[in-house]
């Protein structure tokens, strides 16, 4: 292979090195108004009334929008599912006259400035009746607590449990029984790129959305399903890329329904960009409270796991359906082999701000549940935790632990574990607490041994994708697919697949900018780590039928069976031939789109009817399977005992991605995703009033994400090729077990460090000198 | 009350009549339409709007563009561009797979180059320092650094 394990220079880098045009946020259109929307100041009222009339008189201002404007049917903003899935809960409306979280919108105008349009909400008389509010989820649950949702007297939104075996059977059987509470906080993924839109209605009342998001097909769909229209009527133009989402752009916003009413009502695009603190209130990592109890051997077989799970999902449900699941079965029940367990979730109601997407779906606070106990245990029973890990791993060849039907057929755990604790030196490890002095170093590590390649077998959510590729007379081609690049490099690794599968230099791959939803074939979104294995399979599908057409036309050019050719570096040769027998790309692509006379330098050469016809593949598929990657972190870090600080020295990730595509850009997302799980476990915390409910940490100099100076100067990526058959080139996926270790591994290294073990994220200074009793 | 005032931005003049409590960021973005500084939180929290003036960096979200006047403002668009060559830098980030989503990127040139401009054979911690004041969440930074020693190698 010539262009598959290298590191060919992204296609997007030099714009973006240059100004970046190509982001959602530069978008302008002509006559294009300013929209902003007036949000609630309390976290549980009604709306008694609102009076816009003084907003609507002021000069500039076009329109206005209050709850009794929009649209009633209630959906759920999620792309990946289909609007009325069985398996969400559809609660929520554009514009609500109850108000369930301090932010939440209220009203909304759209003005010639923006300027204007923040004078006009000062305008906006709106009187509230207070509720009493509750933001603690446990408290939520109890009789009498204050009711979000008619349909949940309970506050309890949805309430799963999966479970195998007999549980109490497998308690008995226990020799040591460990009992645990694990508690995460909520997070936000901080994409750079603020969410932005502009909507532009249409004299016929159809819409052109453009959005900073990960899925245009889930916004089509969303955003039709709530304005009562055909999908058709919405039409989701691509961006060339974003700027960052890390799940945090993967469900419809307040501001795309919003920017479309305002825009009928007004007849003229209108553009809402979102401040930083309106982002911050709009989509979050759920907190999740993890009651864990785990019965083992003496020799650290796992005999029974219980788990019970208490997501805060805020004033709707939204993610927080799907994320339960998640944590569920690729956090706690599946994630190692014991052959009896039950886990129980529960998706509760608070009139906290409303959860979202973000990397790793619910698979962060899990793995800080289940990978600190195991060390507790290791710790207890004086077991070495690699070995304990590997004892209960699920191994290469198995039915695969969660997707019935599949199997385990590549899965590199147990190599990821070898590789990783030799590459940290994990046999230099000191026992637990026996260093001296006030700056004390450890080391730790954690795994996710189980995680997706998308989501084939999750019988709610889309998982196909599509693709066009398309070659130009001039021995270029052109590849159009919906697959988003968030940023982590989706151009770069599909138009290296697309290449190597047409024989092209890379540089002659170029991703087709601004499609939209009219011509390209659905694709589910830039999430749950599918976009190299899925939409990378479709690519190399259509590839695969464009090359065949390539090489038929070839055939007839070259007098030679198609069977017989190849095509590399971007010319058609014969096998065995010599080199003189052989066509560039570029002079086969023109035979199929000339004329009855192609003129050449051997003169003009007449064409026929079978070679005719522009040299095209078309691709929609659902892959063949979800191979699971897996992943290990092992870190080195060094806690001072005097103030609390705990600094991160040493990183080092072992993965199973199945095959490498690109490696600098393989790096550049284990990178990335080590800073987010590092801020997750030691310092990012979205923070509210206790009373009022207002988020405290609405800029990034209160919401503290790591810099260059807290990150580790050594992070080393170890990368096991395990070449998954169903993948492209052997390929599955990477993105999100990045993030799901760091925490755990940390708080495991701290605890060899000085000995205390944190059960609460983030592991502040305040709570290390608590634990140590300094405090 | 508009006030008029005139700019040197990227070795160009422009009279403008700007607001007064209209910051450069959104002069430069809104008025003279360059996308290089960018709006990241509009608050100096993450750098993204990062731009030089008078040779120093700056959060240009924090600057009053009347505050600007008679100073010379350069965005990443004054440094380089395919039409006249790229900067060092951008070359360098490009070559060391330091752009993901990019949005951070140019304001992130922009605070290395002041390091670069200041000193010529920067120490790691150096360059981390130099940078601490822009915020990037897809890359961990460590291609950036990668970016930054390789382009002050090249002097």
């Amino acid at each position: 292979m010539s262009l598959i394990g290298k590191s060919p220079a992204r296609p997007d880098a030099l714009d973006k090195v240059t100004g970046g045009k190509g982001y959602p946020v530069n978008v302008r259109l002509p006559g294009m108004l300013h929209g902003k929307l007036l949000r609630s100041p309390y976290p549980h009222a009604r709306i008694r009334r609102i009076d816009t009339s003084a907003a609507a008189k002021l000069p500039g201002v076009k329109a206005v929008l209050t709850p009794a404007d929009v649209p009633r049917r209630k959906f759920t903003p999620v792309y990946f599912v289909p609007a009325d899935a069985g398996s969400m809960v559809q609660d929520m409306v554009i514009m609500s006259d109850t108000v369930r979280f301090a932010g939440q919108p209220v009203a909304a105008v759209a003005a010639t400035s923006l300027r204007i349009a923040e004078e006009a909400l000062a305008l906006i008389e709106v009187e509230y009746e207070e509720l009493p509010a509750i933001f603690d989820p446990e408290a939520a649950m109890q009789p009498g607590a204050p009711v979000l949702h008619a349909h949940a007297p309970n506050n309890v939104a949805v309430n799963p449990s999966m479970g195998f075996g007999d549980l109490e059977r497998g308690f008995a059987e226990a020799d040591h029984i460990f009992e645990g509470v694990y508690q995460s906080h909520r997070v936000h993924t901080c994409y750079m790129e603020p969410r932005v839109c502009v909507v532009d209605c249409d004299s016929q009342g159809r819409y052109t959305v453009h959005s900073s998001m990960q899925h245009l097909f889930g916004l089509r769909q969303k955003l039709a399903y709530a304005l009562e229209i055909p999908e058709s009527d919405v039409r989701v133009v691509k961006p060339p890329y974003i700027g960052g989402g890390f799940g945090g752009k993967l469900d419809l916003g307040y501001i795309e329904p919003v920017a479309a009413l305002l825009s009928r009502r007004a007849g003229r695009p209108v553009r809402i960009e979102q401040m930083r603190y309106e982002d911050f209130i709009s989509t979050a990592r759920h907190p999740i409270k993890v009651y864990l109890k785990t019965g083992v051997k003496k020799d650290g077989t796992f005999t029974a796991r219980y788990s019970r799970s208490i997501l805060d999902t805020g004033a709707h449900a939204t993610h927080g359906a799907e994320v339960i699941n998640v944590h569920g079965a690729f956090g706690l029940l599946m994630t190692y082999r014991c052959p009896n367990a039950k886990w129980e979730g529960y998706t509760v109601y608070t009139n906290n701000m409303i959860g979202g997407g973000y990397r790793g779906y619910g698979s962060p606070q899990a793995c800080f549940a289940a990978e600190s106990q195991i060390d507790e245990i290791c710790e207890k029973l004086g077991l070495d935790p690699i070995e304990f890990r590997r004892r209960n791993a699920w191994r290469q060849g198995e039915a695969h632990p969660v997707i019935p039907g599949l199997k385990l057929d590549s899965y590199g755990f147990e190599e990821c574990l070898a590789r990783g604790a030799e590459r940290i030196g994990w046999k230099s490890r000191r026992k637990a607490n026996s260093g001296s002095g006030t700056r004390r170093r450890g080391i730790g590590f954690a795994c996710q041994p189980l995680w997706v390649s998308g989501c084939v077998g999750f019988p709610d959510i889309y998982e196909h994708s599509g693709a066009i590729v398309k070659l130009n007379p001039d021995g270029t081609a052109d590849l159009a697919t919906a697959a988003m690049d968030l940023g982590s490099g989706q151009i770069t690794t599909l138009c290296q697949i697309a290449a190597e599968e047409l024989g092209l230099p890379m540089e002659a791959v170029r991703m087709v900018q601004n499609a939209d939803t009219t011509t390209v074939p659905f694709d589910a979104p830039s999430h749950a780590s599918r976009v190299t294995y899925s939409a990378g399979g479709a690519v190399r599908a259509a590839a695969t039928v464009a090359r065949e057409r390539l090489l038929k036309v070839a055939g007839i050019m070259l007098e030679a069976s198609p069977e017989d050719l190849t095509v590399a570096d971007g010319r058609v040769s014969v096998r065995g031939a010599p080199a003189s027998r052989s066509l560039s790309v570029a002079e086969v692509a023109q035979r199929a789109e000339s004329p009855f006379v192609q003129h050449g330098a051997q003169g003009p050469v007449p064409t026929t009817l079978e070679e005719k016809g522009t040299i095209i593949g078309l691709s929609s598929q659902a892959p063949k399977g979800n191979p699971s990657p897996a992943a290990v972190a092992f870190v080195e870090v060094e806690v001072d005992t005097e103030t609390g600080q705990v600094d991160v020295l040493r990183a080092v990730y072992a993965h199973d991605l199945g095959r490498l595509i690109h490696p600098q850009g393989a790096e550049g997302q284990v990178e990335g995703g080590f800073q987010q799980g590092m801020g997750y476990a030691l310092m990012e915390n979205l923070q509210f009033d206790p009373d009022s409910g207002t988020c405290l940490t609405g800029d990034f100099l209160d919401y503290k994400i790591p810099t260059a100076m807290e990150m580790p100067r050594d992070i080393q990526s170890v990368f096991v090729e395990t070449n998954e058959p169903t993948g492209p080139f052997g390929a599955k996926s990477l993105s999100e077990p990045c993030i799901t270790v760091p925490a755990p591994a940390i708080a495991n290294a701290i605890y060899n460090a000085i000995g205390v073990r944190i059960h609460e994220l983030p592991i502040t200074p305040e709570k290390i000198l608590a634990a140590l009793g300094k405090i | 009350m508009q006030k008029l005032i005139t700019l040197q931005v990227n070795g160009e003049r422009h009279e403008l009549a700007v607001e007064p409590d209209e910051s450069l960021l959104q002069v430069l973005r809104n008025r003279l339409e360059l996308v290089g500084p960018k709006k990241g939180c509009d608050s100096g929290g993450c750098g993204c709007c990062s731009v030089h003036v008078d040779g120093r960096v700056a959060y240009s979200c924090m600057m009053y563009a009347v505050g600007a006047e008679g100073r010379e403002i350069t965005t990443i668009e004054g440094i380089g561009s395919p039409a006249t060559g790229l900067h060092r830098l951008q070359q360098a980030f490009i070559d060391a797979g330091a752009v993901q989503c990019g949005y951070c990127t140019c304001g992130i040139i922009m605070a290395a180059k002041q390091l670069l401009d200041t000193v010529k054979q920067p120490s790691e911690d150096q360059i981390r320092l130099a940078i601490a004041g822009n915020l990037c969440r897809c890359t961990g930074y460590a291609k950036i650094v990668d970016a930054i020693k390789l382009a002050a190698a090249q002097t």
